[in-house]
């Protein structure tokens, strides 16, 4: 019963900001520097380095009782899962992306999140077709796979080099930390002061 | 062979025996509490006030009426008391019922790993009152322990949340995003929604600390320092008042941020828990006047509790493969599983015996067909005595 806590964190830069931002409210963790090492005992808690997407997955079905993960990922998952800690780190923006200038009317988007895609055309009345894609989106623009594309927008750097343009916010993500629901209530002593220190992190950082 | 529809599955015999033994020994439980089993059709009628509307698989009838596989049992249930119980569809008398069937769930089989489940569950219909609803949550957690697992009981009121909504009147249209923000203890989102509403400091500060008031039964006492207002403290008595039921409450826990269908449950809600598992092995609450004046319930799912154990090991062979059914009837009388032999011919049922893993072969007389077949010291005696005993009479 009191084994240790499993935290699932995706890979790339959010894992450096994670684990400070978790260090910062008293954990104790060390990942080996073995890179390929997947599964980490870290010191205060047992850490599975995941993919982005994945993620949810793992904490909703308990593999994790938490982790790290963007607001965006998280909406897209549609999971069940608590939310309690807004991180404020990995903050981008999530945007309706056209060609400089286009007006035409839009018929088919392509995108990383077809469900918030969907949800988001359907709240315009619009009846454009939903493309999932999973890399290198921008693309569909430019090659009339699409006429438009839902991605994430950090700097807008990429946009203005392929002469992209943001013509409407869809949502503001940032990352968040997320918590089994059985495991929040059922380790609600080790969990309870983590979520209030990162809070406190969260704000003061 | 042609592929399953998504979300449906074939289970193989350890599998599912282990989950016919806990559907049996959780209908056991509730049989001993007073609870009569009951059946409903799998096939009803369309009804677009369903509860589950939007998740049921719907077919066309011959007359082109429209059809839906049952989606919950708690709708049929209810217009089987208002059939047949009057008196408890009145709120007249107490009628404790208990079933046990599939549902269907047409959702996205790319977001539902699973979309037929087996359910048991109860209802306890015609009385409202703190101890209808501390009943169920006792067998809610005895249904925990029952197939061996240690519970924990949360219990939650979105009646608490909709008063503290009421206190800070808002409006309806944002009720919707405001309870889901609480249920998924989202505070960022929480915080930006209520910033749009013009709220006295005392009722703002009472939503935001709402997600957070969870745990040990010590969350009343902050929940009433925090919202100190009659509307927020009657429904926190509610809570107490169930509580208070319980000999030992060690096992209940609580989360007054349960703010899902605030719109059905009107009392009382509850989810099980137990350690190392990390999602409810059941839920229910108490929903008057929803669909019934005076009803409360819960249901398990089979799939999910089997999940929840360790894997079942596989049964062990029936020990014995007989040719003779005079003798194979004395040993099933006696409990022992006995397979028939499908060859008359001795040679052929040697061989059948092995394939089937069987230990003995019944012929004329009973031979072990594996060395060590009285690994137990007394399993061939014991079953020369049976098939012995009866012939001395």
């Amino acid at each position: 019963m009191a084994s240790r806590l499993t935290l699932a964190l995706p890979k790339g830069r959010v894992l450096t900001d994670s684990l400070a931002a978790l260090r910062r409210a008293g954990l104790r963790l060390e990942l080996s520097d073995d890179a390929r090492a997947l599964r980490h005992d870290a010191g205060d808690a047992d850490v599975i380095v995941v993919r982005n997407a994945d993620v949810p997955t793992y904490v909703e079905l308990g593999v994790a009782d938490a982790g790290v993960v963007g607001k965006d990922v998280l909406l897209e998952a549609a999971c069940r899962v608590y939310e309690p800690v807004d991180l404020g780190f990995a903050a981008c923006r999530l945007a309706l992306i056209r060609p400089e200038g286009a007006r035409q009317p839009i018929r088919r988007v392509a995108s990383k999140y077809p469900r918030l895609t969907a949800r988001y055309l359907a709240g315009r009345g619009s009846t454009a077709e939903v493309v999932k894609l999973t890399g290198n989106v921008e693309l569909a623009c430019l090659t009339g796979l699409a006429d438009a594309v839902v991605d994430i927008v950090e700097t807008g750097g990429t946009l203005r080099a392929n002469r992209l343009e943001e013509v409407d916010l869809i949502l503001a993500s940032s990352a968040r930390f997320v918590v089994n629901r059985a495991a929040l209530k059922l380790r609600a002593e080790e969990l309870k002061p983590l979520i209030a220190a990162l809070r406190l992190g969260a704000e003061a950082g | 062979m042609a592929a399953l529809p998504d979300g449906t599955r074939h289970v193989l015999p350890p599998d599912a025996s282990a989950r016919h033994e806990l559907v049996e020994r959780l209908r056991r439980l509730y049989r001993a509490w007073g609870y009569q089993g009951i059946e409903v059709p799998a096939l009803e009628r369309y009804d677009q006030n369903h509860p589950r509307n939007d998740q049921s698989f719907k077919l066309s009838d011959r007359d082109s009426g429209v059809l839906a596989l049952r989606s919950d049992f708690t709708p049929a249930l209810a217009q089987l008391v208002r059939g047949h119980y009057p008196q408890a569809a009145a709120g007249r008398r107490a009628l404790r019922l208990q079933y046990c069937g599939t549902v269907w769930h047409a959702i996205d089989p790319d977001v539902a790993r699973t979309r037929e489940f087996t359910q048991v569950g109860l209802e306890l219909v015609g009385v409202s009152n703190a101890r209808a609803d501390a009943e169920l949550i006792h067998l809610a957690r005895e249904s925990v322990r029952e197939v061996g697992l240690v519970p924990r009981v949360e219990l939650g009121n979105p009646g608490f949340v909709r008063a503290l909504f009421d206190l800070a009147e808002v409006p309806a249209a944002a009720r919707g995003p405001l309870a889901d923000a609480i249920d998924r203890k989202d505070l960022r989102t929480l915080q930006s929604l209520v910033e749009r509403l013009a709220l006295r400091p005392a009722v703002r500060e009472a939503l935001l600390a709402v997600p957070d008031l969870y745990g040990q039964l010590g969350v009343l006492d902050e929940a009433r320092r925090v919202t100190p207002w009659d509307a927020t403290l009657r429904e926190l008595d509610r809570l107490e008042a169930i509580v208070s039921e319980f000999e030992d409450a060690s096992e209940l826990l609580l989360d007054l941020g349960m703010a899902r269908r605030l719109a059905y449950y009107t009392g009382v809600t509850f989810r099980a828990y137990t350690f190392d598992f990390g999602q409810p092995l059941l839920g229910g609450g108490r929903y008057d006047g929803a669909l019934l004046p005076a009803a409360a319930g819960f249901t398990i799912g089979i799939e999910r509790l089997a999940a929840a154990l360790p894997a079942p090991t596989p049964a062990p062979s029936p020990p014995v493969l007989a040719l003779d059914d005079v003798g194979a009837r004395r040993l099933r009388a006696a409990g022992v599983a006995v397979v028939r032999s499908l060859s008359s011919d001795l040679e052929t049922a040697r061989d059948e015996a092995r394939e089937q893993g069987a230990r003995y072969l019944l012929g004329e007389r009973l031979e072990p067909l594996v060395a060590d077949a009285t690994d137990d010291g007394s399993d061939e005696g014991a079953l020369r005595r049976l098939l012995e005993g009866d012939r001395g009479e």
